[in-house]
């Protein structure tokens, strides 16, 4: 594992064109783009830059240890509250509230690679049903239309295996290689759902199927979810985005680097990045520009760090809604067992999905919509189905826990429904008043609780799971309980784009409305959550917003 | 103890949070982060180095409790026991002193029921099962059951799961490559359509 790669260094002292906070899915893909554009690019990231060969299929170590998600050099806490009248805990032994991976890739590197574009209505639903009084439910500055060529970017550029499904918004490009072979789930879940009258397709994912762009198919080892790749073929940026940035020769990954402040002069503008080395040492960094892309909790606990007299409320929070509108996606889990081996233990988690109850419904009785798709889920390695996979109400230890343990772990499998989160101001990050990290920097707090629509647009999944698991010849199914989320994977919307300064922290553009050289652009980014799997939106975001920030630094504009 | 109560009481958060994120909701005792360590005293019949041959016989008996050998080999066979002798020098010394309380506590309630034994790994099975049934909902039974599920399937390198016996048991077949079909529903689809998944390149 290094802690530095290749060329160019920079000198902190000198200023470069752009700092970007953060390697995951999006900083990835702004590195990639400005570097190829031209521009002397530092990306300073708080992470270890691990790679292919780091990668182990060590369950204890990445799912129970937390390798991929602790901060490298010192303990950084988190708390959690599900209202603003509770007071904030940290639960001791519990994951996160924020759940991300540190480390070159962020994210991308463990996530479970389901990349599902966006509807045209995800961008329009305010206007397409009217107002939710209480709530900051908002159309995007941008439609669909406008962020279409950026989808096909991020399909064929970072790689994206599947093929077009029957309720998809319109595609100028097929997909640049074919879906995941098909696993005993998907052809459950498809059986299932077909006889019910469904559509499902398969599901479209950010692993190779083929080799493409100089990295190799998939070889279905199984150690996905959660887990870094070692073959490259999950299109992580650390896989795909990042080599072609220090390819330029003007982009340098800075790992080990944990950003406390983002400094500003009289005028209002952005001049250097501080941040903690690998020592603990501080250090800044000077930029003619900086990008934020630290993910939906970290970015606005950085703004909120980096106050001062002329930005009292936290940079880039004139409007005062920098954390607010937190949106991490309602879910619900089904679970079933079959007569025969499934083996879901091998390849990817997700190779079928349905989108029959993507839109809204209003005979459902509450906003909201919905994918479904079927995978291992907690089965796909045996320490975590030992501890969750089996069925409820029997024994947990002794001979029948035994037997069970050898009888479910290949006949397993599970239907995941992922669903809208209504944006809602009293659900957000905020600076923990008590709580401090090792360095002194305040934690991260975290306050949310599902909207009713969110957590009935659940269950409405759950019981579509149930009818179609039965469909498809389960022998038994069980519910997980549907609740609000405690930790969340899918941190958006906490600086919502907007064309009214007054209701939004960053412009169409990505640009932070009152401070010209600072720019956003992450999962913070979301004015609706669309149905569950946010990162190929967060990657066309990143794509449009790099062609735009290019744009304006060659017409003297930032 | 049912399954809701131990894996998922202990160690899981219920519902929604079991979701976000979020297969993984895991509620330990907290881990510090820890190196693996050698695998050195794996060999059966080695010395242990965090845990003395006494505890070594009673956590035997205790995670053959959990996972009984009857056909097929129990924990302790599996090289729990060794797993928690490493664990305990490394990842999980915050909880030795509370496991060691916890023992104690259990002695104790043994010798109390049962006056002519010293030990409850003396005892019969079915009343060992009988005075664990007692402390089920203790931090100590919580932990060791935990303990007693990475040993039985973590890495072999981390002296648990000898030799795979834990992974076979459930029939965790590790490679680190397939290819379909991978399981009994799906062999059927790529039988009738070989190259939709048969032709990948390995690397």
């Amino acid at each position: 594992m290094s802690t530095s790669k290749g060329l160019p260094k920079y000198k902190t002292r000198e200023e470069v064109d752009f700092v970007i906070i953060g390697s995951g899915a999006a900083g990835g893909v702004l590195a990639r783009e400005l570097s190829t554009n031209g521009f002397s690019v530092v990306v300073l990231e708080q992470g270890h830059y691990r790679t292919a060969a780091d990668f182990k299929h060590d369950e204890l170590d990445v799912i129970f240890k937390n390798q991929l998600l602790n901060h490298p050099g010192w303990n950084d806490p988190q708390t959690f509250r599900r209202f603003e009248t509770e007071t904030a805990e940290q639960i001791q032994g519990e994951p996160p509230p924020a759940y991300y991976a540190r480390g070159v890739g962020g994210s991308s590197v463990h996530f479970t690679a389901n990349y599902w574009r966006f509807h045209q209505s995800d961008f329009k639903e305010r206007s397409l049903l009217g107002p939710m009084e209480g709530t900051g439910f908002a159309d995007w500055p941008i439609s669909y239309e406008e962020l279409e060529p950026y989808y096909s970017r991020v399909e064929w550029e970072c790689g994206v295996s599947g093929q077009p499904g029957p309720f998809e918004a319109p595609r100028s490009k097929p997909y640049p290689v074919p879906p995941m072979p098909v696993k005993s789930s998907g052809v459950l879940f498809e059986k299932g759902a077909r006889a019910l009258g469904l559509h499902p397709q398969p599901a479209p994912l950010a692993i190779l199927s083929k080799p493409l762009n100089g990295r190799p198919a998939c070889v279905h080892c199984g150690f996905c979810m959660g887990f870094g790749c070692e073959v490259n073929a999950k299109s992580s940026t650390l896989a795909s985005m990042i080599p072609q940035a220090e390819a330029t020769g003007r982009c340098e990954i800075r790992p080990l680097s944990t950003v406390f402040r983002i400094e500003t002069n009289e005028a209002g503008r952005v001049t250097e990045v501080v941040y903690l080395d690998a020592d603990g040492q501080e250090q800044a960094q000077k930029a003619r520009a900086v990008i934020v892309s630290a993910n939906g909790a970290e970015t606005p606990r950085l703004l909120f760090l980096s106050e001062s007299a002329r930005f009292p409320n936290g940079l880039a929070n004139a409007s005062g809604i920098v954390g607010k509108y937190l949106m991490g996606n309602g879910h619900s889990v089904t679970q079933a067992a079959f007569e025969h081996p499934l083996n879901e233990f091998k390849s990817v988690q997700v190779t079928r999905i349905v989108h029959d109850f993507y839109e809204n419904d209003p005979a459902r009785g509450f906003y909201g919509g919905g994918g479904m798709d079927a995978r291992p889920f907690l089965d796909s390695t045996p320490i975590l189905h030992a501890m969750t996979g089996l069925p409820h109400g029997k024994p947990g230890w002794g001979p029948e826990f035994k037997k069970m343990l050898r009888h479910y772990f290949t006949r397993k499998m599970s239907v995941l429904g992922s669903t809208t989160s209504v944006p809602l101001e009293r659900n957000n990050i905020t600076l923990d008043p008590n709580l401090k990290d090792d360095k002194g920097r305040p934690a991260i707090r975290m306050t949310y609780m599902d909207h009713a629509d969110d957590l009935a647009m659940a269950t409405f999944l759950q019981d579509r799971a149930v009818e179609i698991l039965g469909a498809a010849g389960a022998q038994e199914i069980w519910r997980e309980p549907v609740a609000g989320g405690t930790v969340q994977a899918h941190l958006l919307g906490t600086c919502r784009m907007g064309d009214d300064p007054a209701t939004s922290v960053v412009d169409k553009y990505h640009r932070v409305h009152d401070v010209p050289n600072l720019f956003i652009c992450d999962g913070s980014s979301f004015v609706s959550s669309g149905r569950g799997q946010p990162t190929m939106t967060i990657q066309a975001l990143a794509f449009r917003a790099a062609e735009h920030i290019t744009r304006f630094a060659r017409n003297g504009e930032i | 103890m049912t399954i809701s109560k131990s894996s998922r009481r202990n160690f899981l958060k219920s519902g929604g949070s079991v979701m976000g994120a979020s297969w993984l909701a895991i509620n330990l005792p907290l881990i510090v982060s820890a190196g693996e360590t050698a695998a050195h005293n794996k060999e059966s019949g080695a010395v242990y180095n965090n845990i003395s041959v006494e505890e070594s016989r009673e956590f035997s008996a205790l995670v053959n409790q959990i996972i009984p050998p009857d056909d097929t080999p129990g924990a302790t066979e599996i090289g729990v026991v060794y797993f928690i002798d490493v664990a305990l020098g490394d990842f999980m010394s915050s909880a030795a002193p509370m496991l060691r309380e916890g023992l104690a506590d259990l002695q104790q309630k043994t010798r109390s029921a049962y006056s002519n034994i010293q030990r409850f790994s003396e005892l019969p099975f079915e009343d060992q099962t009988k005075m664990l049934k007692s402390v089920e909902d203790t931090a100590m039974f919580g932990t060791l059951h935990f303990l007693t599920l990475c040993g039985m399937f973590c890495l072999p390198s981390y002296s648990g799961n000898r030799e795979n016996a834990g992974w076979d048991l459930i029939g965790f077949d590790h490679r680190h490559a397939w290819q379909p079909p991978f399981g009994y529903y799906d062999a059927a689809v790529h039988g009738q359509l070989p190259d939709e998944g048969n032709d990948h390149e390995h690397v």
